[in-house]
């Protein structure tokens, strides 16, 4: 009864949150990348037999498509840990109010369920079913695959809400279980023990025997029980959120030399490890930085120097325009106060120049190593560095002073579009695409080195400029400054 | 200290700051009082720097604060949790203010050592980020904050209202103390009329953006507040 009440009130929520109703253009972009997401998934399950018949010929697509599932939940184990949140602070106001406790747990337990992670996997496998189990092993054995699917989904559910509200470490679980998948796909792949093997036998069984889906079932169902057990046992607000740990004052001892500008970077370095979402940002620069792997073999065989150069770009300056795109709406919730305190603006800008040109020193060192796949790398990453410190920290700088929204750190990162406006969009898109054209056309139309030399030099005037650069920054600032202020105030 | 003329900040066609003209001594106590809407906060943004005037300017010591940084040097405020960096905590954030006035660690540890009594043991060395403190908690770190530079001007908006009994009390002591010891210039707002008259030497009451009395402070003025405030 007061179920539909709860739902009705986070719908309301949802729509008339601050950033809901902000931009409609926003809105719609955002609606259609997630419809593409939908559409992209629900092609590949359309398309996985053919595919998985067009790359191993031969093969029974059942006897494949089985013998990776446990891969599949056990990444999906681990994608859930990054995007989904406890929905625990959401009863908060109703804790006080004339409601069940019963009914509050179910709450609980449904308005988590509501989570597009929970309904992508069914976009997968329900047509992958239908279009391969059923003729093969019939009507009902499909029927059942596909409880035994779902059941499995929910299990993972609620196991990963269940390791989040015991408040374990969950950055410990993150890395425990990418060392499992690291393990099992070892033994794999040194044909120790073969998990794929053991995966395709035991979902080989379940269609053979359908009834064995009530194994599935019953694992879902403990794990609900165990879910449900502890929540009405912790039904208080301090314990449903987990636990803080004692925090530990910190001093960077090597930026005490460089004054007020090393505090403004230690204060950047704490914002960093200390809230959830510009942490997770630095996370997945650190990914980024393996996507040369992926990327560079494939280019270099090619001779495709300029889509290299991109990526490049992109390994060595994602954290200039990742983090850069706030820089400043990262601490807009204490903004009336860095305008206030004896802070001179040029160290500040100066500061957060500094920032960038570090920690892109370090993603360019760590990417130097990518030489070793061939000595054409070197110069190329020399190029995007150079451009990435020289040019795209102060367009970036420059970009945010246009920024105007507030931030909320402790929200994750993950498809989270609170602060991002159109200028956004356009900023990543410049800041990317504009080097590599002009990478693109040098390099397709005079050369290899007058491309590496024309990008280095450019990022080496601004580097030669920087004080001029850095003084007309703190002008421009000054210009929007109290336009920015408003903009953090309004939440 | 501070000299004011003609400045003008309307949001949507209404004042909400509308002073002519207005000077502010070193060594006086200014007690700001007004109902809600008065234009109080406003009036300490507009001190600060942090919004726009649409008219007129203030000077600092004869330096536009607009135009010019100097202020900063000498100037320190609380006016909410905006100030507060609250992913520090509160020994980070007092070591964070005092650097950016040249003060070392040490000379902060000795300092806070003075405010024991303030802190009540409920501040420091909690193992806490500032944003895991009370509301009341975070006020008082945010004080404590704006004293640690022993500024010239201080500026507090409504200091009495997060805190307990006896924390306004001491707090009423130390504003005393301070503008008497260090003839420092020192501008309260607040709704306690009862420790506004007590505190201040000068009284400005705002409504609508105007300064509609400037009278000194004592019992006199409380009497003055109190006729005003019933009426209305």
């Amino acid at each position: 009864m007061t179920l539909p009440v709860f739902l009705s009130h986070q719908w309301l929520s949802f729509w008339r949150g601050r950033n809901a109703n902000k931009s409609l253009a926003l809105q719609i972009i955002v609606g259609v990348f997630y419809f593409l997401i939908f559409l992209e998934i629900a092609a590949l399950g359309v398309a996985l037999p053919f595919l998985l018949k067009e790359t191993m010929p031969g093969k029974d697509p059942v006897a494949i498509f089985t013998s990776y599932i446990i891969y599949y939940f056990l990444v999906g184990l681990l994608v859930r840990f990054q995007l989904q949140e406890l929905p625990s602070l959401s009863i908060q106001p109703y804790l006080a109010q004339n409601i069940r406790r019963k009914n509050m747990l179910r709450f609980l337990n449904v308005r988590s369920l509501v989570h597009v992670i929970n309904f992508l996997p069914l976009f997968v496998f329900i047509p992958f079913t239908l279009a391969v189990v059923a003729p093969a092993k019939g009507g009902i054995a499909a029927g059942c695959f596909i409880i035994a699917m779902f059941a499995l989904v929910i299990n993972n559910h609620f196991l990963n809400m269940y390791i989040k509200r015991k408040s374990f470490n969950s950055s410990w679980w993150f890395f425990s279980i990418i060392l499992i998948i690291a393990i099992f796909k070892g033994f794999d792949y040194f044909k120790i023990i073969s998990f794929e093997k053991a995966s395709a036998n035991i979902f080989t069984a379940l269609l053979n025997h359908p009834w064995l889906c009530i194994l599935p079932v019953a694992l879902a169902i403990t794990t609900f029980l165990l879910n449900n057990s502890y929540l009405r046992n912790h039904l208080y607000i301090e314990e449903l959120v987990s636990e803080s740990k004692l925090k530990v004052s910190k001093n960077y001892a090597f930026l005490n030399r460089y004054g007020d500008m090393g505090e403004i970077i230690a204060l950047d370095l704490k914002l960093i490890f200390r809230n959830k979402r510009p942490r997770s940002l630095v996370i997945l620069s650190a990914v980024i930085l393996l996507y040369g792997f992926i990327f560079y073999p494939t280019y270099l065989k090619t001779q495709n120097f300029s889509a290299l150069f991109f990526f490049a770009l992109l390994i060595i300056g994602i954290f200039i325009s990742n983090y850069g795109q706030f820089l400043f709406a990262w601490q807009s919730s204490h903004f009336d106060g860095m305008m206030s305190y004896n802070i001179n603006m040029k160290q500040y800008i100066k500061a957060k120049f500094l920032l960038f040109v570090t920690v892109c020193t370090l993603q360019f060192l760590i990417a130097s190593f990518y030489g070793l796949m061939s000595w054409r790398v070197l110069p190329i990453q020399l190029a995007a560095f150079l451009y990435s410190i020289g040019i795209n920290s102060f367009a970036t700088i420059y970009a945010t002073t246009f920024n105007y929204k507030y931030l909320d750190l402790r929200k994750s990162a993950s498809l989270n579009f609170q602060g991002i406006g159109a200028v956004q969009w356009f900023q990543t898109f410049l800041i990317l695409l504009a080097p590599w054209l002009v990478f693109f056309l040098l390099n397709k139309f005079i050369g290899f080195w007058v491309a590496i030399i024309s990008i280095s030099a450019l990022g080496v005037i601004g580097l030669a400029f920087n004080e001029m650069i850095i003084n007309w920054l703190v002008r421009q600032f000054n210009i929007r400054k109290h336009k920015i202020l408003e903009g953090f105030r309004e939440r | 200290m501070i000299s004011i003329k003609n400045l003008k900040k309307s949001y949507k066609g209404i004042n909400a700051v509308d002073i002519d003209s207005l000077e502010i001594h070193a060594g006086e106590i200014i007690g700001l009082v007004g109902n809600n809407g008065a234009g109080k906060t406003t009036f300490f943004r507009l001190l600060l720097d942090l919004i726009r005037s649409n008219e007129g300017e203030i000077l600092s010591k004869g330096n536009s604060v607009t135009l010019t940084e100097e202020w900063k040097s000498y100037t320190a405020a609380y006016i909410d949790e905006g100030f507060l960096i609250d992913y520090l905590t509160p020994e980070e954030y007092f070591y964070f203010v005092g650097k950016l006035n040249l003060l070392s660690k040490a000379d902060v540890d000795d300092f806070l050592q003075g405010y024991q009594l303030f802190f009540d043991d409920a501040i420091l060395n909690k193992g806490k980020y500032i944003r895991d403190f009370s509301k009341g908690n975070q006020f008082k770190i945010g004080i404590i904050a704006a004293l640690l530079t022993d500024p010239e001007l201080l500026i507090l908006d409504e200091p009495f209202a997060n805190l307990d009994p006896t924390t306004q009390l001491r707090l009423v002591d130390m504003i005393k103390k301070m503008a008497r010891d260090k003839s420092m210039c020192i501008i309260v707002s607040s709704h306690d009329i009862n420790h506004v008259s007590e505190v201040s030497s000068r009284i400005l009451l705002m409504e609508k953006g105007k300064i509609i009395k400037d009278i000194a402070g004592g019992e006199a003025a409380y009497g003055e507040m109190v006729e005003y405030f019933k009426v209305r």
